[in-house]
């Protein structure tokens, strides 16, 4: 992607005042997205993200710079620029580049790029065609597609050069349904590390029929009541509890600084013993995979929580630094644009024993959340929110009625001590997930897991 | 203009193709510094862009980008959009603009950020994080003490002789401290936005951080009910942001907003009017020109109450058969042309900050919400978040709350406004820039303990 003698020059300009490593990301990137809204194909655009992003850091100083002009003239113009913050002596340097072997967890069989764009559209009208038809109550109905071919080269004065073709393809239906002067949303968007071949693993219309069946429940659905109550929250996207509750607080931006409620815990109990929690990033086709992580690094499989027991922290290599820690090859970020910082790859909570009817029986009353939305944390108090797409009360023990408009907040140190059952069917789901560096795909998931106690906010009083 | 020369090059092969063509570039220099422990954490400079490349093809619009700007993407340019146009099968009406009959023209560049050195501005970050740790010993860290500048250019030149560009800039300042009491841990958030670095009180910055830390330390949650309640000004600007959506003609159009058929009716309390103000002089969003090339208005969007009009682009326009309101936008060069508010903001009341407070025998007074990306629905309205504020009793201001959830719904809670103090603020800008009062509500629902 950019000569070896170039990135030899532009490294050595980056450290011509000092500063003990320098690095160089250069990202050229493909994406097409397609936009459906009530049956018509209403947007449809594509192109070509390219860029170069360079960094020295200086002991634990970090500085970062990009552009979109790969020419040798400009980037050792931009090299320099990022260097004149410091004030140091210049570093001679002999680079000699090692081309790590890296595995390929992600194997692409179909390129997306090498598909008719009408193919792709008549899939998403498919999709259209089931989520409008599954029943009269649906009112709207927006399918997106999009494919990525992201290619990177990472150098740096280690003498590491790496590189990585990341293919992605997503596709998504959000349903709404309307009923008495009220609309209610349903979505469901499944998306993988991988070409066009996802279409031979997911169906069109399931995907669809899934979003509508979303939107006519909770189009049904009474509001939540509020309280304090047992919670449990389903497999696949369920997952979404431990990265916001945890993981986001074991990231080593956040350790390394102190600011985590998880700083100095490595080896003690933090959780309920049911609970061991994995971030893979080696994952084949998963959504968060990737072969070496954005400064590098191969991805591996992290255990983080073991039976309870704080095992390891997310890491990338300059909050490594602090720690005095290896890279755990989470360093991510979502464009040249970002200087990379410790992210989640594909985060999950590992299976258990409980089937998930025995978990729904034992409870007598609480909340049943199928399928949960987004959620944040704060890492410095732990103190998370999520909201829940789709909810049911649980009633002596059954699945009573849906409920909608529920919020789940918590403190992370907290949730994890009051998970008192794990289920057995450990699913994933795909999420986006905002940080520091930029937007980045995020695997996550769990079995179907139960939650002693948690605060509910919806509309309704106590019931 | 460097660009004329490649434009041109674009517009002569695109004209082969493709009927009109449009291209739109963005160019923006930014700056960001981060302070830890009285060192340079991060210092990220960047200078990068894109061009944006739109045309019509049988009437239909396709839009291609990219990051390489150069001769070397033109065809690439060309083919996409084109052949993208070929599957766009919605029946609205679009085309390049021929623009506005005139403009205004006011300068929204501020010297003094562009003016000031790096070293002043890394400078302030240095001082801002020292103040906030030296107020008060309880505060043992900083979580995030970071400069933020932008400084964005546009250019739309088109074929039906739209020639325009503009500049606008500004920054952000803001730190993030860690107070500790024993176990207890909290966190407080002050910061500024700023057109002149001159005018930056780095102290009163840190002292509002420090004070919102410090004073929730022994936070509890407070009983479930229904209370009265008032929401800390950027609060309910970030919520106004999050629910925006609903006021733009095209999720109208497509019944994804619950305004369908309200224009000219009451859909608030008469308290509440809302602005669009593309002219506000500090606004981070301000321009004379929209991404269309369509001249921008000042307007009330909600007047004493009553719903006015929604935002339009040229195409959602030609639907309803009315006029652009000059609210075309594009997310970047790699988004279509969509809707969204300039500088959005609802207007100051007659009450002060006390006088709201002062008005709640047992109420609460919010300062902090979190969930907005997820915890809200602005298709249905409906909001359940993540909050916390401090108890209000014989209307003062008493122990600080946390881990409760506010719950309604943002039509009833528009309708639901009993007064709206005099305080207006602007939030920190995402996407737009909004700004509100603090507002108080007569009754919203809380779960707590």
């Amino acid at each position: 992607m950019l000569d070896k003698k170039i990135i030899e020059n532009v490294l050595c300009a980056a450290l011509g005042k000092g500063g003990d490593f320098a690095e160089i990301f250069v990202e050229d990137k493909y994406s097409s997205s397609i936009k459906l809204v009530g049956g018509l194909i209403e947007n449809n655009i594509s192109g070509r993200d390219y860029g170069v992003g360079i960094r020295i850091i200086d002991k634990l100083n970090c500085i970062y710079a990009f552009t979109n002009d790969s020419t040798e003239e400009n980037l050792i113009k931009v090299a320099k620029e990022a260097a004149s913050a410091l004030q140091g002596a210049s570093i001679d340097l002999k680079l000699n580049f090692m081309k790590s072997n890296v595995t390929n967890y992600n194997p692409i069989k179909i390129m997306p790029s090498s598909i008719e764009k009408k193919e792709k559209v008549d899939l998403m009208k498919k999709g259209y065609e089931a989520a409008k038809n599954y029943d009269s109550v649906i009112s709207q109905v927006a399918v997106n597609y999009l494919d990525e071919e992201q290619n990177v080269l990472i150098a740096n004065t280690e003498g590491l050069m790496g590189e990585d073709k990341r293919v992605r393809t997503r596709f998504t239906v959000g349903s709404v349904a309307s009923k008495d002067g009220e609309m209610q949303q349903g979505f469901y968007g499944p998306g993988a590390s991988m070409g066009f071949e996802l279409f031979n693993k997911i169906n069109v219309e399931e995907v669809g029929k899934e979003a509508s069946r979303i939107a006519k429940t909770m189009a049904y659905a009474e509001h939540c009541p509020s309280g304090v109550m047992p919670v449990i929250m389903d497999n696949e996207f369920g997952g979404v509890l431990f990265h916001e509750a945890c993981g986001h607080s074991l990231e080593a931006a956040f350790i390394s600084k102190g600011t985590s409620v998880f700083t100095d815990k490595l080896g003690e109990l933090v959780a309920s013993p049911l609970l061991t929690a994995i971030d893979d990033g080696t994952i084949p086709n998963e959504w968060g995979t990737t072969n070496i992580d954005d400064e590098g690094t191969p991805t591996k499989r992290n255990l983080l929580i073991e039976n309870g027991v704080l095992k390891s922290y997310l890491i990338d290599k300059l909050n490594g630094r602090r720690m005095n820690m290896e890279s755990t090859g989470s360093g991510r970020r979502q464009s040249y644009k970002f200087a990379p910082t410790s992210r989640m790859n594909n985060t999950y909570i590992a299976n258990g024993e409980s089937n998930f009817d025995e978990i729904i029986s034992s409870t007598e009353n609480g909340l049943y959340a199928k399928k949960l939305g987004g959620g944040s944390v704060n890492p410095a108090t732990g103190d998370f929110n999520f909201a829940v797409m789709e909810g049911y009360l649980i009633k002596n023990g059954k699945i009573l009625k849906p409920v909608r408009g529920a919020t789940l907040i918590g403190n992370g140190l907290k949730v994890l001590e009051l998970i008192d059952m794990v289920g057995n069917d450990l699913s994933l789901g795909q999420g986006m997930c905002g940080a520091d560096s930029g937007t980045v795909p995020a695997g996550l998931g769990q079995p179907p897991l139960r939650v002693k106690s948690l605060t509910v906010g919806g509309r309704k009083g106590d019931e | 203009m460097a660009y004329r020369e490649l434009i041109n090059k674009i517009f002569h092969k695109g004209k082969e193709k493709m009927e009109d063509l449009e291209v739109y570039i963005e160019n923006s220099k930014e700056i960001e510094i981060k302070v830890f422990n009285g060192e340079i954490d991060k210092y990220s400079i960047s200078e990068s862009g894109g061009l944006s490349l739109r045309g019509t093809n049988n009437g239909k619009m396709g839009y291609s980008y990219t990051e390489k700007i150069d001769e070397s993407s033109i065809d690439m340019l060309i083919n996409e959009a084109c052949e993208n146009a070929e599957y766009i099968d919605s029946e609205d009406e679009e085309k390049i603009f021929v623009g506005s009959d005139d403009y205004k023209e006011i300068k929204f560049h501020s010297e003094g950020l562009s003016t000031a050195s790096i070293e002043e501005k890394i400078d302030l970050v240095k001082k801002l994080e020292i103040e906030a740790l030296s107020l008060d010993k309880r505060v043992t860290s900083i979580q995030e003490c970071v400069y933020k500048e932008f400084d964005k250019s546009r250019y739309i030149v088109n074929t039906k002789g739209i020639d325009l560009s503009d500049t606008l800039n500004g920054a952000a300042i803001y730190v993030a401290v860690i107070a500790k009491d024993g176990e207890d841990i909290k966190t407080g958030m002050g910061f500024r936005l700023i057109k002149d670095i001159s005018q930056v009180d780095y102290k009163t910055i840190a002292k509002e951080a420090v004070h919102e830390a410090i004073s929730s330390l022994g936070a509890k949650p407070i009983k479930s009910n229904n209370y009265p309640l008032v929401i800390k000004n950027t609060i309910f600007a970030d919520l106004l942001s999050s629910f925006a959506s609903v006021f733009s003609s095209d999720h109208v159009q497509k019944g994804m907003s619950l305004l369908k058929d309200k224009v000219e009716t009451k859909i608030a309390s008469p308290l509440l009017t809302i602005v669009d103000d593309p002219d506000l002089k500090d606004g981070f969003m301000s321009r004379c020109f929209d991404d269309e090339g369509t001249k921008t208005t000042y307007k009330k969007i909600v007047d004493k109450g009553v719903l006015t009009t929604y935002l339009y682009n040229w195409k959602t326009a030609k639907k309803d058969n009315v006029s652009s309101t000059g609210n075309g936008t594009r997310g970047s060069y790699k988004s279509s042309l969509s809707i969204s508010p300039t500088n959005f903001y609802i207007e100051k009341g007659n009450n002060t900050f006390e006088e709201l407070i002062g008005s709640i025998d047992n109420g609460v007074y919010i300062t902090d919400v979190a969930g907005l990306h997820s915890g809200l629905n602005p298709i249905s309205g409906d909001f359940s978040l993540s909050a916390s504020g401090y108890e209000i009793v014989d209307g003062k201001i008493q122990r600080p709350i946390n881990q409760i959830t506010i719950a309604g719904n943002f039509f009833e809670v528009l309708n639901d406004i009993d007064a709206i103090g005099d305080d207006l603020e602007f939030g920190l800008p995402s996407l737009g820039y909004f700004g509100s009062p603090s507002i108080k509500i007569n009754s919203i629902s809380i779960s707590g303990e």
